[in-house]
């Protein structure tokens, strides 16, 4: 009994290994899996061009895309293409990450939050606005309007794939 | 056969008939030799050089002309030095070809490693990309990596507009010239070219709008890349991600086979939506085309202008109501019309629908009527192509008189046949008041003045066309340019008359065709519907009308009076038409894409349509409609599906007899073999595995010659006398037909919105000077409401002034009136 | 309307003269010949013109127009100064001709000197590959051989042009 004691008191004169969440927070792995977040270029653009391929890699069927067609007054993402609507249903998802192997512009990341809860369904499904990441220093929110013939390409050129 | 060989496939002995090519013997036992550039609706071209095999044939002996052999015994074989391209190279006696060695294997990597040294790496936002052949013939066939510099890869326009139906990409082009050739040869629209050669090669279209052709869209479906996207369905989804359903087209009487692509959308709320129309191949009536039209005017279906719930008028106004409430005003209203009620149905409702309202019509003792200007259609029924007709295997002895129609505009996939049957050889006789664009295939072109149609018909039973009366087979395509109903008639009649003479009628491949202007109009002849001649009167002295599909208010301001005169009116329509505001009671009804149903096609094919997509609410069926109403009036009518309705219209109506839902659904093997997991070889054109129809048989096949002689001797002269008509002063105004009319079911398409013709009047500068209009911009006609811009044209005909049907000219049929000018408005300030 | 038919009215009938009326789309080539003489190019008129004449579509002439490299489609110099660069040539100094002679006019190969009257281009053989570095001009409707050149020749050449060019238009004002 005093052996079981002796535990108990070596460890109430130790540190704590709780945390006071959720004022404090522990960090993550480096490969952790956690919610989606949808990438930007520098310049605020989306890297996102609502090619769908994640929404076909994924196997539990949790994403939905709808595209449409950018233009120089208005535009999104690179290119001629972007996603008009992407939701992602994350009672569905499993985080297995095939949509970011999927992704051709690294548009979308895994990221560190696992903070999802939610009290009914709709909640659970996540918009492209609450996915997409905030515009960074120096750049502009989408749409922007863009000079012509400047963004034209909506999968940027990579010189290894191996990247 | 006489005409056939045999050849060695891959260690594989198949015969086929002589001068067919390696590439489509080797399709046939399912062997597959890759082709961009080749499609075997084309002629070979040989510019991809994807097909190359290895070919080789027997050896011959000079002396004796017998094949060298072996010492085995079996005939010794060379192998030329090259490899040859399957798709130009005729079969011959004795060849063996080898499609799959390390040679070819490498010549096939070496071909898509140049094609690929230009084409972008765009395939996650291409539209082509899940279903493009070089995406697929690159993972079969390809090499993994290229030896060329990724920096020295071209980089071209990516959004080239070829006008607002069709985009271009000039990077994706592999130059297979597909689409070049398809115009050039199919169509003859060579509104697409290449400019440049090389490396610089590139589409190009110089025509006023930009890629001016009513079949452009079949374009995009035989790219065998996405440089060809039609703007209709530009990023809308990705292929895999789309639900095909079989339907029909109901534009004109030819009825297309169709696939609608479906898919829900956040942007509708959720809702399933139509994203694109494919062609479902169907070799008897459309092979695996279809017009512009077709392709992109269904959104009428999805148009937010769409009735959603039934209306009853209150202290004259319409407001909405209950079904029930709705059902009771309108069963009320036609109880008291009692005898006196006149049933009116539009040609696009379904068989089912319009078996419903002929069979309440039949039950109150009123009348059933189509709402049409053109007669006849009790004529195609005894004379009309039977079973084993096939517009696509006529040829050398054949002929086809086309008569006072202008297929080109009024159903583009006929001319499209017509034009091949002609180059196979078949004749082609082409009558017509005015030029138009079947004449350059015919081998006789016969002018006439309208009221002479039938003149051309008794010369032609004279012998004026030796050809045609000779001919093995006859097809008499016949329409109404410039017809009234007894126009119509008498000419059907002319026609049916000259059928019966020749002895062209029933068998396959003969007979009479009606060029409707709805894609069901046969279907309701059929159902038991007839024509009147004078709608004003009919309508006027109406106690009660049921309209459905039909807008005769809003096509000519005196049958709006004549409506506003009847008793009662009850309208089923999917719009509020200009008819439908004048009602008593307005039904909403479903289009043909929310529900199931048959249409019977001009060549007399009963085929079946699916649900596409799900009903607005609140709308029913239009043969669900009429039941109910007939419930209210104490009458029994079917209303459980349109299968059960098909059952009573195959037990009631004597040629429909033994026709099921399943046996319309039945399918045939086909060639050539499209949308399947071959794409490269026959485009994204849909297989066909809903249903190919079922022609009708010609009733003077079952109970023989029926028909009274309608004339003993010679034909009447002519049906009316326009120079007598010219001579006081007035013109014979007839409505021609262009595809892109502004109907209610062609409007709502926006895209199509600047190739819609306007209203206007059309003069000869002669006739225009004649009635005393020249250099008048616009002109009043008698008894229309407004001023219409005049529009002067040299190739039309004297003494006529010609609009465009349902392009807001308020008129329906022919008739003659007189002009006046309109003083151009004293602009103020 | 037709402004071809209107600037060469006998020309376009010697033309078509000599054609099958059945098969008169074959003088495409000789009506665009007749199109650029004056401006040394065939303006976009011109392709709706020609098409009109012949009963094509425009898109087909103009795919002639971009088939065949001695048809323009964009406006240049009165004189065009094509040099051989292929490898016969280039062997014999031609790349290095025409390097040098862009330089002294101080220009970029396909451009055209500032008094607007010579356009310098790069072309493939001209089959004198033995008196490179060798160049053809065209102009005023005529094509003439250059042999054996060297940028001095040639300048020696462009000015004696400049001083016909210039007496030209005195004689005219």
């Amino acid at each position: 009994m005093f052996k079981g004691l002796l535990t108990t008191l070596k460890e109430w004169a130790g540190k704590p290994v709780t945390i006071q969440y959720p004022e404090e927070k522990r960090p993550v792995r480096t490969r952790f899996k956690g919610r989606h977040v949808l990438k930007r270029y520098e310049n605020g653009l989306e890297k996102c061009i609502g090619c769908s391929l994640c929404a076909a890699a994924c196997p539990a069927d949790a994403i939905f895309v709808e595209a449409a067609e950018n233009t120089d007054e208005e535009r999104y993402s690179p290119g001629e293409r972007y996603a008009r609507v992407y939701e992602i249903n994350m009672l569905r998802c499993i985080f297995c990450g095939f949509c970011e192997d999927a992704c051709p512009t690294e548009a979308i990341v895994l990221g560190d939050n696992y903070e999802l809860s939610f009290t009914d369904r709709h909640q659970s499904i996540y918009t492209k606005e609450m996915l997409l990441e905030p515009v960074p220093e120096g750049g502009k929110p989408t749409p922007q309007q863009t000079p012509p013939g400047v963004y034209v390409r909506a999968v940027p050129a990579m010189q290894d794939p191996q990247d | 056969m006489a005409n056939e060989v045999t050849l060695t496939i891959d260690g594989k002995t198949v015969r086929v008939p002589q001068g067919t090519l390696i590439v489509d013997a080797a399709k046939k036992i399912g062997i597959d030799v890759p082709v961009f550039c080749y499609h075997p609706k084309m002629e070979p071209v040989g510019m991809c050089r994807m097909c190359l095999v290895e070919v080789g044939r027997p050896v011959m002996d000079r002396a004796t002309n017998q094949p060298v052999l072996e010492a085995d015994g079996t005939p010794r074989i060379a192998f030329g030095a090259k490899l040859e391209t399957a798709c130009t190279t005729p079969v011959s006696e004795g060849m063996v070809v080898i499609t799959q060695n390390q040679k070819v294997a490498s010549a096939r990597r070496e071909v898509l490693e140049f094609l690929l040294t230009s084409h972008p790496l765009d395939c996650p936002i291409c539209d082509k990309g899940g279903e493009c052949p070089l995406q697929n013939l690159t993972m079969g066939y390809g090499p993994a990596e290229s030896r060329f510099l990724f920096e020295e890869k071209m980089h071209l326009a990516k959004h080239v507009p070829l006008g607002e139906l069709i985009y271009l990409d000039r990077e994706r082009c592999i130059q297979c010239a597909r689409c070049v050739r398809f115009q050039k040869d199919l169509v003859d629209d060579p509104v697409i070219g290449f400019y440049q050669r090389g490396r610089s090669l590139e589409i190009v279209t110089y025509s006023e709008p930009g890629f001016d052709s009513y079949f452009s869209g079949n374009t995009t479906d035989i790219c065998p890349v996405g440089a060809l996207t039609t703007a209709d369905f530009r990023f809308g989804a990705r292929p895999w991600e789309l639900k095909p359903v079989a339907s029909i087209c109901t534009h004109c009487p030819v009825g297309c086979n169709l696939t609608f692509n479906v898919r829900r959308e956040a942007a509708s709320g959720g809702k399933l939506v139509i994203k694109r129309a494919m062609p479902r191949q169907n070799e008897l009536v459309n092979e695996i085309w279809i017009c512009d039209k077709g392709r992109f005017a269904y959104h009428f279906v999805e148009s937010p202008q769409r009735l959603t719930q039934p209306l009853v008028r209150k202290n004259g106004e319409l407001v909405p109501a209950s079904w029930e409430e709705a059902l009771e005003a309108a069963a009320q209203g036609l109880k008291q019309a009692g005898e006196n009620l006149v049933v009116l149905a539009g040609g696009r409702l379904s068989n089912e629908d319009l078996f419903n309202l002929r069979k309440l019509a039949d039950a109150q003792r009123g009348k059933a009527i189509l709402y049409t200007h053109m007669g006849g259609g009790d004529l195609t029924q005894q004379v009309g192509l039977t079973p084993g007709s096939n517009l696509g295997s006529l040829g050398k002895g054949d002929a086809v008189l086309v008569i006072a129609a202008d297929l080109h505009e009024e159903a583009p996939i006929w001319w499209m046949r017509l034009k091949a049957a002609a180059e196979r050889g078949a004749v082609l006789v082409v009558a017509g008041a005015r030029p138009t664009r079947l004449e350059r295939y015919a081998a006789k072109v016969m002018r006439y003045r309208y009221g002479e149609e039938l003149n051309i018909i008794q010369s032609l039973m004279d012998g004026a066309v030796p050809e045609l009366s000779q001919a093995e087979n006859l097809v008499v395509f016949y329409g109404a340019e410039g017809l009234d109903l007894l126009g119509t008639n008498a000419l059907a009649q002319a026609c049916a008359t000259l059928l019966y003479r020749s002895g062209h009628y029933g068998r396959p491949n003969n007979g009479l065709v009606g060029v409707w202007k709805e894609g069901n109009a046969q279907g309701a002849w059929d159902m038991g519907f007839h024509t009147v001649g004078n709608y004003t009167r009919t309508l006027s002295e109406a106690a009660a009308v049921l309209i459905a599909a039909a807008d005769p208010a809003g096509d000519d301001p005196l049958l709006a009076q004549a409506l506003d005169r009847a008793g009662f009116v009850v309208v089923q329509e999917l719009f509020l038409t200009e008819t439908a505001r004048r009602a008593d009671v307005v039904f909403p009804a479903q289009s043909f894409a929310e529900r199931e149903g048959t249409f019977t096609s001009g060549e007399r094919r009963v085929q079946r349509f699916y649900p596409v997509i799900y009903p607005v609410p609140d709308c029913r069926a239009d043969f669900v409609i009429t039941a109910q109403v007939a419930r209210k009036l104490g009458h029994a009518l079917e209303m459980a599906s349109p299968a059960k309705v098909f059952l009573q219209i195959a037990s009631e109506i004597s040629h429909y007899q033994g026709l099921t839902y399943p046996r319309l659904a039945e399918v045939e093997e086909q060639w050539p073999p499209v949308g399947r997991s071959d794409l490269y070889y026959g485009g994204t054109a849909y297989d066909n595995r809903q249903g190919m129809g079922v022609a009708l048989p010609a009733l003077c096949q079952q109970q023989g010659w029926q028909l009274p002689m309608f004339w003993n001797d010679r034909l009447p002269e002519r049906t009316f006398e326009l120079a007598a008509m010219n001579q006081q002063g007035m013109v014979w105004l007839v409505p021609f037909n262009r595809l892109y009319d502004r109907g209610t079911t062609v409007k709502p398409s926006q895209l199509l919105e600047k190739r819609m013709v306007s209203a206007h009047i059309a003069l000869h500068p002669e006739t225009a000077r004649a009635v005393g209009l020249s250099g008048v911009e616009k002109v009043q006609v008698e008894g229309l409401d407004g001023p219409l811009p005049l529009v002067l044209d040299e190739t039309l005909p004297q003494g006529v002034a010609f609009y465009p049907r349902s392009a807001g000219v308020p008129a329906l049929a022919p008739r003659g009136v007189k002009l006046h000018a309109v003083k151009a408005e004293v602009q103020e300030g | 309307m037709n402004e071809l038919l209107q600037t060469y009215p006998e020309e376009v009938k010697q033309i078509l003269a000599k054609y099958p009326a059945e098969y008169k789309r074959s003088a495409v080539m000789p009506l665009l010949y007749l199109a650029q003489r004056k401006e040394g190019y065939v303006p976009r008129q011109a392709l709706e013109d020609i098409a009109e004449i012949l009963e094509i579509t425009p898109t087909e002439v103009a795919s002639i127009v971009g088939f065949y490299t001695l048809y323009y489609d964009q406006p240049a110099g009165r004189y065009r100064i094509q040099v051989c660069t292929d490898l016969p040539c280039a062997l014999r100094g031609a790349d290095r001709f025409l390097e040098e002679l862009c330089q002294r006019l101080g220009i970029r190969e396909g451009e055209t000197t500032p008094d607007g009257l010579f356009t310098v281009e790069a072309v493939k053989c001209l089959a004198a590959c033995h008196r490179a570095p060798v160049f053809q001009v065209q102009g005023d409707g005529e094509i003439e051989y250059h042999e054996n050149q060297t940028v001095e020749l040639t300048l020696a050449w462009m000015e004696q042009v400049r001083e016909k060019v210039r007496a030209e238009k005195e004689a005219q004002s």
